[in-house]
C-alpha cells in the first residue's frame, strides 16, 4: 500500500509537470512574476519575525506591494487564458491595459504609504 | 533750633550706614547677646569672650533675669546670636522665654547653651527642644574612673578628660587638638535617628552619668560613649546651635590649666580647651563652612542663552558657583562630590559636577528620551557645611513631527522590496509585450 501511495505521488507530479509543460508562454511569465512577488512577500515576513515590526507602516506597505502586485497579477491570467469561458469576449489588450492601471494605483499607494 | 534740625537729619541719614548686621552678603554674626547668672562669670570666662571680641564681635552681657531683656524690637532682632551662660536660670527675665529663644533659633540665629549641673528646668527644655537630653536625674554629673583628670585633691572623678572628637576638619579646624579637653558637668543623649545632631565630644566608653554625692542603686542610664559632653544641631535653616554639659569647659581655668590623663604619662602644658572652643565657636557663628550657590545656568551644547524648553536628546551643560566663607571673604569651594540630578519624580540623570578650581561646577549631559517637566537638582548636604538645595523647573518637549530621521535603517529592506515590485512590474510588462 505505502509503495503505490508514493508512486501515485510520482505519477501525479509527473502528469502536473507534463500539463504545465502545455500552457501557453505569456502564461508561464504571468506565474514567474506571481512566484517572484510571493517570495519578496515571505521574506519581508521573516524579516519582520526577526527584527520586529518597529516601523509597522514600512512593513505594511512592503507587504502590501507584493501581496498587491500577485493579485493584479492573477486577475491578468485569469482574464487572459483562453481556456477560461467566462472571459472569452474580453479582449486581452484591455485586460492588460487594467493591469498598468491598477498597478500605477496600486505603487502610487505603497509610496505614500511607505514613510 | 537750626542746628538741632541739622544734626537730626544728619543722624537720620546715617542709620542705615550703622545698620551693619547680619546679611547674606557677610554671614558672620555681629552682634551677641551674653546671658549669665552673675557677672563674675564675665572675668572666670574673659578669655573666652575676648578671643570673641578680637574676631570682631560685639558681645552684650545681661543677667538673666534683666527685667529689661529682649531679643526683638518693633519685629526685628537686635542680635544675631545668643550664648546662654546661665544654667541655673530657672526663668528668663524681661521678654524671654523659652519660645522665645526657640524663635531666635527658627529665625536663622545661632545660639551656644552651656548647662551645668544646677541645670534648671527651663535649660533643659530649650536643649530637649534642639534635639539634645540632658540626664533625667537632675543631681547627676559625667563621672569617670580611668579617664579622669590628676590633679592634686583627690577628687570624686567629676573633672574628666576627653579626646573623643568627631573628625571634620570644617567643625573644628585644621589642627588637630593634641591634649585632651577638660570637662566637668552633666551628661546629655542624642537620638541617633536625627540626622539634624551631631555629638562633637563623647565621653570615654567608661564614664556613666551618676550622682557623685550618693551610691549607685541601679545601673545608670546613660554611659559610656553614648554620653555626648558637647553637641552640635545644624537645623534645616542652616542656623547652628552648641549644647554644651559643662559651663566650666569655657572658663579660663580649664582654658589655661595643665592636663594629664589618669593611666598615662604624657602631661600636657595646656589643655585642648582653649583650641576646641575657639574652633567650635567659629563654627557655630558661621565663620567656617557656610556655602552659598549662586548663578546656575544651563544651555544647550555650542550655545549661550537659556532656552525655555529643552528637547529629547538635546546635549546640554550645566553650571553653578559655590563659595565658601571664610570669615572675611567669599572664597572658591573646593570639593569633588556636588552632584546634580535631573529630576521628575525620581532622577534620570545624575552627575557629579566637575569643578575649575575657581569654584565654578559644570558638566554636561544628554537630556533622556522621556518628555515632561523636569528639575535641575542639586541637594548637597555634608557634615559641618550649610546645605545646598538648588532646584530649576525645566520643561522638556518630543520632536516636532519633522525632526525625526527621514529614512529608518531597519526598514530599508521594506523600502528594498516595494522598489523591487515596481521595477519587477515594469520588466515583467516589457517581457510580457515582447515575446515571441
Amino acid at each position: 500500500m505505502a509503495k503505490s501511495t508514493s508512486s501515485d505521488a510520482q505519477m501525479l507530479i509527473r502528469s502536473l509537470r507534463t500539463a504545465y509543460a502545455a500552457t501557453p508562454t505569456n502564461l508561464k511569465i504571468i506565474d514567474l512574476y506571481v512566484v517572484y512577488a510571493i517570495v519578496t512577500a515571505v521574506i519581508q515576513v521573516v524579516y519582520m519575525g526577526i527584527v520586529g515590526s518597529f516601523p509597522f507602516n514600512s512593513f505594511l506597505s512592503g507587504v502590501l506591494s507584493c501581496v498587491g502586485t500577485t493579485v493584479l497579477a492573477v486577475c491578468l491570467r485569469i482574464q487572459v487564458n483562453k481556456e477560461n469561458k467566462e472571459f472569452k469576449d474580453l479582449p486581452p489588450e484591455r485586460a492588460f491595459a487594467d493591469f498598468v492601471l491598477c498597478n500605477l494605483v496600486l505603487h502610487l499607494v505603497i509610496m505614500n504609504f511607505l514613510g | 533750633m537750626a542746628r538741632l534740625a541739622a544734626i537730626f537729619l544728619a543722624v537720620i541719614f546715617l542709620f542705615p550706614v550703622l545698620c551693619l548686621s547680619f546679611s547674606a552678603d557677610n554671614p558672620t554674626d555681629r552682634r551677641l547677646l551674653v546671658l549669665v547668672d552673675d557677672l563674675a562669670v564675665r572675668s572666670s570666662h574673659s578669655v573666652f569672650f575676648k578671643s570673641l571680641q578680637t574676631r570682631g564681635f560685639d558681645l552684650d552681657f545681661k543677667l538673666a533675669d534683666d527685667p529689661k531683656l529682649s531679643l526683638q524690637r518693633y519685629g526685628q532682632y537686635l542680635y544675631d546670636g545668643l550664648i546662654v551662660f546661665s544654667p541655673s536660670i530657672q526663668r528668663f527675665g524681661g521678654s524671654l522665654d523659652q519660645n522665645a529663644v526657640l524663635e531666635f533659633v527658627d529665625a536663622g540665629h545661632d545660639l551656644i547653651l552651656a548647662a551645668d549641673s544646677s541645670a534648671s528646668d527651663l535649660i533643659r527644655g530649650i536643649a530637649t527642644e534642639c534635639g539634645v537630653d540632658f540626664d533625667e536625674d537632675s543631681a547627676a554629673m559625667v563621672i569617670d574612673h580611668t579617664s579622669y583628670a590628676v590633679s592634686e585633691m583627690e577628687g570624686d572623678h567629676t573633672l574628666i578628660t576627653s579626646d573623643d572628637l568627631v573628625q571634620s576638619d570644617v567643625i573644628l579646624g585644621d589642627r588637630k587638638i593634641e591634649a585632651p579637653i577638660l570637662f566637668r558637668g552633666i551628661g546629655h543623649s542624642v537620638n541617633p535617628a536625627n540626622s539634624l545632631v551631631l555629638k562633637v565630644l563623647s565621653a570615654s566608653p567608661s564614664a556613666y552619668s551618676a550622682n557623685p554625692k550618693s551610691k549607685l542603686s541601679s545601673p545608670p542610664s546613660l554611659t559610656g560613649s553614648a554620653i555626648s559632653l558637647v553637641s552640635i544641631v545644624q537645623a534645616r535653616n542652616n542656623a547652628r546651635i552648641l549644647i554644651s554639659g559643662s559651663l566650666d569647659l569655657f572658663s579660663n581655668r580649664f582654658l589655661r590649666s595643665g592636663v594629664q590623663k589618669a593611666g598615662s604619662s604624657t602631661k600636657y602644658e595646656k589643655s585642648g580647651n582653649e583650641q576646641f572652643v575657639t574652633e567650635i565657636s567659629k563654627w557655630v557663628f558661621h565663620e567656617r563652612g557656610h556655602l552659598k550657590a549662586v548663578n546656575v545656568r544651563h544651555h544647550k551644547v555650542g550655545e549661550t542663552t537659556e532656552p525655555a524648553m529643552y528637547r529629547i536628546n538635546d546635549d546640554l551643560d550645566y553650571s553653578v558657583e559655590i563659595y565658601e566663607w571664610s570669615g572675611t571673604s567669599w572664597k572658591p569651594y573646593v570639593a569633588d562630590d556636588v552632584q546634580v540630578q535631573f529630576y521628575m519624580m525620581s532622577p534620570y540623570v545624575l552627575k557629579t559636577l566637575s569643578h575649575d578650581q575657581k569654584g565654578l561646577y559644570s558638566t554636561s549631559f544628554k537630556v533622556p528620551d522621556v518628555y515632561g517637566v523636569f528639575q535641575f537638582k542639586v541637594e548637597y548636604q555634608r557634615l559641618g557645611y550649610t546645605s545646598l538645595s538648588l532646584s530649576k523647573q525645566i520643561p522638556v518637549r518630543p520632536f516636532r513631527h519633522n525632526e525625526y530621521e527621514r529614512f529608518i535603517t531597519t526598514a530599508y529592506p521594506y523600502y528594498g522590496a516595494s522598489f523591487s515590485t515596481m521595477a519587477a512590474f515594469f520588466i515583467f510588462s516589457i517581457v510580457y509585450l515582447y515575446h515571441k
